[in-house]
């Protein structure tokens, strides 16, 4: 009988480690959605301009602190103030690329890290100063409450962020492919000057590409401030996971980031469940460099035309 | 009495001009406040980091975004050593420089394969993760919680230097990083760095071994960079990653050599004093915004100086066409 109950006991144990397993997996993949929301932006804007865009994080803040704001003086749901927030951005995307990055998109790559080096400087400054460096969170009555299923629970606001994020992705992907707007880009990314011969318009596609990127990064932000925290100092962060994100499913390639993003987003979970400490981080870039190494085209099929002429 | 011809001007002229420039750093310390030495040597550390950055990103075009990684590996090297091993200052510091060389060597070999923006991302990353190792070996590091140079006492094996000392220090390392800019520049392995940043190709093609000259200069550059880190986190005293392995430090370092002029021994000098003198002026007079004038500064730089103010300035005297509008043209769309 001891036996028995020795064996059942392992037993348990055994199922608490899968459920445990399967808890962070579930949770990796959400998170993981909502990573790729982040980057895909900041994957376009390389792919088709090759410009590496180093304020994209704090557009990913500034839509978390519009989204805020929306809330706090509206009373508006981050969900549904999302399509506002998305509105601002493109805006104030469009006109920084118009008016700012198109002055230096020809230059060597300094230039263009350098100026948006500035933009995110300016802007996390600003935001320091408007709404303080104090953590912010977009509260709402929902998002906290899960769904349990077998013993693994699924947060509610996590599970409507991933799926909008998967949704958005793909909406993306078919505008890229399909519509006027989406092939002018597409095209102006392979080849400029054969673009601009088509009629093209190369600057307002530019700003076009620019603010639909900086309008995604303002969802995925609002999003990221419903489930979690936020101040402007985690703009670095943001801008430091599209790399990664990016670089890991092929630059400009949507569908990649969305891999890369679910990738991440599972070795975040997966190590913050077996490892200690923050070695999890450490294991992320050393993934970054191999892939550089031997497949800087990414994971996934081919990086976009533009990023490829490079390597 | 020996004449000045142009010709014995071109060959010593610049060595004498910095000389007459060490020597009047040296002069001005002793007309300064105690406040005021501290933010000069502040200029000289960054001389010295912008002088080694241009050495890789400015000479060979190969920019480098995880350059903080020998910063922060040559302060903990000494930090380490002289807290667990009690090694004086004067032993630590140059094998910090070795260390930060050898770990160049390292990465730099797989590395200096990838151009343009991969070898930027993929430097970026080993320095982000490289700091997370030292994050985590924390027996040794001390952590996030940082490490404390013991200065004062018995476990002191070198006194603190105090705010003269690091003047002199600092000051010693930018010249160091002058004189190899200035001997290097003017070398058959400067012409190979900047053929290597003009068309690495065509460079391999004539006979210059491309990946020796790259490893070597990202070795001189990392040896540069980890003494004066070494020097940093001593004058520090306690120190911790996210500081010493702080991006912006590098991004400084790219900025000064660029507004300055890439490629040029003067450049990152001008580039360096001028930003940090800039810097430290808004700081003590624009406290609340002054990183957000920062900010607009560097914006406003690279849209009109995009080649930086040397280049420029070379350039407009050969055209004798001294407009930045004209500049601003140069890339944009």
């Amino acid at each position: 009988m001891a036996q028995g109950l020795r064996r059942s006991r392992t037993h348990l144990a055994w199922n608490d480690q899968v459920t445990g397993f399967l808890q962070a997996t579930v949770y990796g993949l959400l998170q993981g959605g909502l990573l790729a929301l982040v980057a895909v932006g900041f994957s376009l804007v390389w792919g088709v301009m090759n410009v590496v865009n180093l304020s994209h994080g704090a557009f990913v803040v500034l839509g978390a602190y519009v989204g805020w704001q929306l809330n706090i003086s509206l009373g508006l749901d981050p969900f549904l103030g999302m399509v506002i927030v998305a509105l601002v951005l493109f805006c104030i995307g469009y006109a920084v690329q118009r008016f700012l990055i198109n002055l230096v998109v020809n230059g060597p790559i300094f230039i263009t890290l350098l100026l948006t080096f500035g933009l995110e400087l300016l802007l996390v400054q600003g935001m320091n100063i408007v709404f303080t460096a104090n953590y912010q969170s977009i509260p709402t009555s929902y998002a906290g409450n899960a769904i349990v299923l077998g013993g693994i629970q699924v947060p509610l606001g996590r599970l409507l962020a991933f799926l909008l994020a998967v949704g958005i992705t793909v909406l993306l992907v078919k505008v890229m492919a399909n519509t006027r707007i989406g092939m002018s880009i597409m095209a102006t990314g392979m080849d400029r000057g054969a673009a601009r011969l088509m009629g093209i318009r190369a600057r307002h596609v530019y700003a076009l590409t620019f603010g639909i990127a900086t309008a995604l990064a303002g969802m995925a932000g609002t999003m990221v401030g419903t489930v979690g925290t936020f101040n402007p100092a985690a703009a670095g962060g943001f801008t430091l996971l599209s790399f990664v994100i990016a670089v890991l499913g092929g630059l400009g390639n949507m569908y990649g980031a969305m891999v890369g993003g679910l990738l991440m987003g599972l070795v975040q979970a997966w190590g913050g469940y077996y490892l200690s400490g923050t070695w999890v981080n450490a294991l992320a870039f050393l993934v970054l460099v191999i892939v550089l190494m031997f497949r800087p085209s990414g994971l996934v099929g081919k990086a976009f035309y533009a990023a490829r002429v490079e390597v | 009495m020996a004449t000045v011809t142009p010709a014995l001007w071109r060959r010593w002229g610049p060595w004498a001009l910095g000389l007459v420039g060490a020597l009047a750093a040296l002069g001005l310390q002793t007309q300064l406040y105690t406040g005021q030495v501290r933010t000069v040597a502040t200029i000289f550390m960054f001389v010295a980091l912008a002088l080694s950055w241009n050495l890789i990103g400015g000479y060979t075009g190969y920019a480098s975004f995880g350059q903080v990684v020998f910063f922060g590996l040559g302060g903990y090297f000494a930090a380490v050593t002289m807290t667990h091993l009690h090694w004086s200052f004067w032993v630590a510091l140059p094998l910090a420089g070795l260390a930060a060389a050898a770990y160049a060597v390292v990465i730099g070999i797989p590395l200096l394969r990838l151009r343009g923006h991969y070898f930027a991302i993929a430097t970026l990353g080993v320095a982000e993760g490289t700091r997370e190792v030292v994050i985590n070996l924390d027996g040794l590091t001390g952590g996030g919680g940082g490490i404390t140079v013991p200065t004062v006492g018995a476990a002191a094996a070198t006194k603190y230097l105090g705010n003269d000392g690091f003047y002199l220090v600092y000051l010693a390392l930018a010249v160091l990083a002058l004189l190899i800019t200035g001997l290097v520049s003017r070398s058959k392995f400067g012409f190979a760095m900047r053929a290597i940043h003009q068309d690495e190709d065509a460079a391999a093609a004539v006979g210059i071994n491309t990946t020796r000259t790259k490893v070597l200069t990202f070795a001189l550059s990392g040896l540069l960079t980890g003494l004066v880190g070494a020097t940093y986190a001593f004058q520090q005293v306690t120190i911790y990653p996210e500081r010493l392995f702080d991006v912006e430090i590098t991004v400084l370092m790219v900025v000064m050599v660029v507004i300055g002029g890439s490629g040029t021994v003067l450049g990152p000098i001008i580039g360096a004093v001028a930003l940090q003198f800039l810097s430290e002026w808004l700081r003590q007079n624009y406290t609340t915004v002054h990183t957000l004038l920062l900010g607009i500064i560097i914006i406003i730089a690279v849209i009109l100086l995009p080649q930086g103010l040397v280049n420029y300035l070379r350039e407009a005297r050969r055209n004798g066409d001294y407009s930045l509008l004209a500049n601003v043209r140069r890339y944009r769309l």
